[in-house]
């Protein structure tokens, strides 16, 4: 008798634990990033910062018992292989929210996230047209617009009245050039030469070259890839004019080489608490750099529309996530940001670089 | 002054892009085989120098140990790919995915162990700049020209002076007499993609040392190559060497008159020129 007591004990315990899981399921989400090729770079760190965010959510328990699961996807930074890859994760996996990358492939897939109602969280790409592609893409930083606007007040304010502008030939690039002739014009500048380069160039020589021959106060640049050489080209070729930038400028090589002294560019705020910092480091032998920063970033806003909708008792669909995202609104992640519109505000620095590290100069709130 | 800068530039560019195309002209001039894989060997060669540079190798033995290493890659290929695939009577189209397919492997292997970001060479002299009047150049730029130069001559000299490039250019006219007076073509082919690879490992070396390593750059020289290739006459070392410095130098004068934009399009432009008025190529009766 006392052993089946303890075996109808064990079974009803079993089943108790069975009903419990069976409640709890593995949450996916999508993330179309360019793992391979030149924007792999950056890809990679763009994954490895979401990948944290969840890794630690999963280690506290999930989001109310759920498992976050992340299936990422290569797409080499190219918009076709994003669709493909989009259609995949939506159509087979069934995510109701992808993370995505460069601006190219973000804005190729906008349109199909308003059809089948995915929320698309992009965390590093700024080209203007991204701010109106899609409801359902939202954007945790600011467009591009609006750091050439500060940048460009700031180097023609500096009496620098006469730029030319370097920018890769791709939609980031394009859009950033267009956004240099528009301000640095209303700023009171002129733009005497404007160059293209491609993406995953690094001779830039013919470039700069062209640039200085039209001789120019300053040189406007928007490139995603291949800073350092372009730099080390400038010094090189002994060009005297001053080179201003983005956020795009953050790349710890160039800063750290002394080709970039005098550099200046804008730099969204962002920073990760010293433990988290040590924390990536510790997992992924190298530093938290921006795009982690940034996807982490994201992936913590992510976590925390999950948590709301779960908490609701609503299904995590696209919509729902939408939904629940603009309903909270604010969010303090590593830095705090709001979301007004489909692009989040936050502040900026602008920065110099010299002697090996990247120097404040003035601190801008972005409205 | 911009348009002499950008002339000696595009000559130094050219001379790189030269030694590509004579090493992928010798071995599709005689093999027949579109070796697309050729690109990957550029690379890698690169980055073998680079890992050896970094672990302090002494520098001539840096430079000549990836060299035998492509050798060695490219001998292996002809002996475990190209032939194998002759052997099953293998399309040219099936010979060229196969070639592709090997691109692909040793870009991503590349990718996989040294991470796709842009490496620099740890050494400081190859960025030094030297002037001659108002045009600068850096001794990694000048160090180009000179091995490519004396690649061309070696490889003239070779071509015309050796039994084995005599034998080489007998493959290459008429494999089938070639075969049949046993010159053993397969063998042939085997040298000739050896020395393809060790040549094309001067400029994959070169090239990265003044603009840095990426695993997927070795398929824009390659193609920029071939072009040059058939411009100048399949078969034709000279017209191979030749044409690649008159695309490099026409790109970079472009640069004059036109958007950087426009300056990859300048290099299908001048091959549609020849295709259309010279479709033999500039040097194919000087072979």
């Amino acid at each position: 008798m006392p052993r089946v007591c303890i075996g109808l004990a064990a079974l009803a315990a079993g089943l108790v634990i069975t009903c419990a899981s069976a409640g709890a399921e593995t949450i996916r989400f999508g993330g179309i990033l360019p793992l391979t090729g030149p924007g792999a770079l950056i890809g990679t760190a763009e994954m490895r910062g979401v990948q944290f965010a969840v890794d630690q959510a999963n280690a506290k328990g999930g989001i109310h018992g759920n498992q976050i699961e992340v299936q990422f996807e290569d797409n080499q930074a190219k918009p076709d292989q994003s669709i493909l890859s989009f259609n995949k994760l939506t159509d087979l996996q069934h995510v109701a929210v992808i993370f995505t990358g460069y601006s190219g492939p973000t804005l190729a897939m906008a349109p199909l996230a308003t059809r089948k109602k995915v929320l698309l969280v992009n965390a590093g790409a700024q080209a203007d047209g991204l701010a109106k592609a899609s409801p359902y893409l939202i954007n945790t930083l600011p467009t591009i617009g609006g750091e050439i606007e500060v940048i460009s007040r700031w180097v023609a304010g500096q009496g620098k009245k006469n730029a030319g502008i370097l920018f890769e030939n791709g939609a980031a690039g394009m859009a950033g050039r267009d956004d240099y002739l528009k301000s640095f014009a209303e700023a009171g500048g002129t733009v005497v030469a404007q160059e293209a380069t491609q993406f995953g160039q690094t001779d830039f020589r013919p470039a700069l070259l062209k640039i200085a021959d039209a001789k120019p106060d300053v040189m406007l640049v928007v490139i995603t890839a291949g800073l350092l050489q372009m730099a080390q080209e400038y010094k090189q070729l002994d060009l005297k004019f001053t080179v201003a930038g983005t956020t795009f400028f953050a790349d710890p090589s160039t800063i750290a080489d002394p080709s970039s002294t005098g550099f200046v560019h804008t730099q969204l705020r962002i920073d990760a608490p010293p433990d988290l910092a040590a924390q990536f480091k510790a997992k992924y032998d190298t530093d938290m750099e921006f795009f982690a920063k940034q996807y982490y970033n994201a992936a913590q806003i992510v976590l925390a529309t999950l948590d709301k909708v779960l908490a609701e008792g609503k299904p995590v669909t696209g919509e729902t996530m939408h939904n629940a995202l603009f309903e909270i609104r604010r969010f303090q992640g590593l830095i705090p940001l709001e979301f007004k519109t489909n692009t989040a505000s936050v502040p900026m620095d602008i920065n110099e670089m010299r002697d090996g590290k990247d120097v404040l100069l003035k601190e801008i709130k972005l409205e | 002054m911009l348009a002499l800068q950008l002339l000696v530039t595009g000559l130094v560019t050219g001379c790189a892009l030269g030694v590509v195309a004579i090493s992928f002209s010798l071995v599709y001039a005689t093999a027949k085989i579109f070796h697309v894989a050729h690109a990957g060997i550029y690379t890698l060669g690169g980055y073998l120098a680079w890992s050896l540079m970094v672990w302090r190798v002494p520098l001539p033995l840096a430079f000549l140990l990836p060299i035998a290493a492509c050798t060695a890659l490219g001998a292996l290929m002809q002996s475990q790919l190209y032939a194998r695939l002759a052997r099953r009577r293998a399309t040219h189209l099936v010979v060229l995915i196969a070639s592709l397919g090997t691109l692909s492997v040793i870009q991503n292997i590349i990718a996989a162990v040294y991470t796709p970001n842009i490496l620099q060479f740890p050494l400081d002299w190859s960025s030094r700049m030297v002037a001659f009047g108002p045009v600068r150049l850096n001794w990694t730029q000048l160090l180009t020209i000179v091995v490519s130069v004396a690649a061309y001559a070696g490889t003239m000299w070779f071509a015309h002076r050796t039994i084995l490039g005599k034998r080489i250019r007998a493959v290459a006219s008429n494999p089938m007499l070639a075969d049949i007076t046993r010159l053993q073509p397969q063998t042939v082919y085997i040298y000739v993609i050896a020395i393809a690879s060790a040549l094309v490992c001067l400029p994959g070396i070169l090239v990265p040392l003044d603009l840095g390593l990426q695993p997927y750059n070795g398929v824009t020289p390659l193609l920029t190559a071939t072009i040059a290739m058939i411009a100048g006459g399949v078969g034709s070392i000279t017209g191979a060497f030749v044409l690649s410095l008159v695309i490099a130098v026409l790109q970079n004068l472009s640069l004059l008159v036109m958007p950087g934009e426009w300056s990859i399009g300048v290099t299908f432009f001048i091959f549609v020129i020849f295709m259309l008025f010279r479709p033999t190529g500039l040097f194919a009766a000087a072979r």
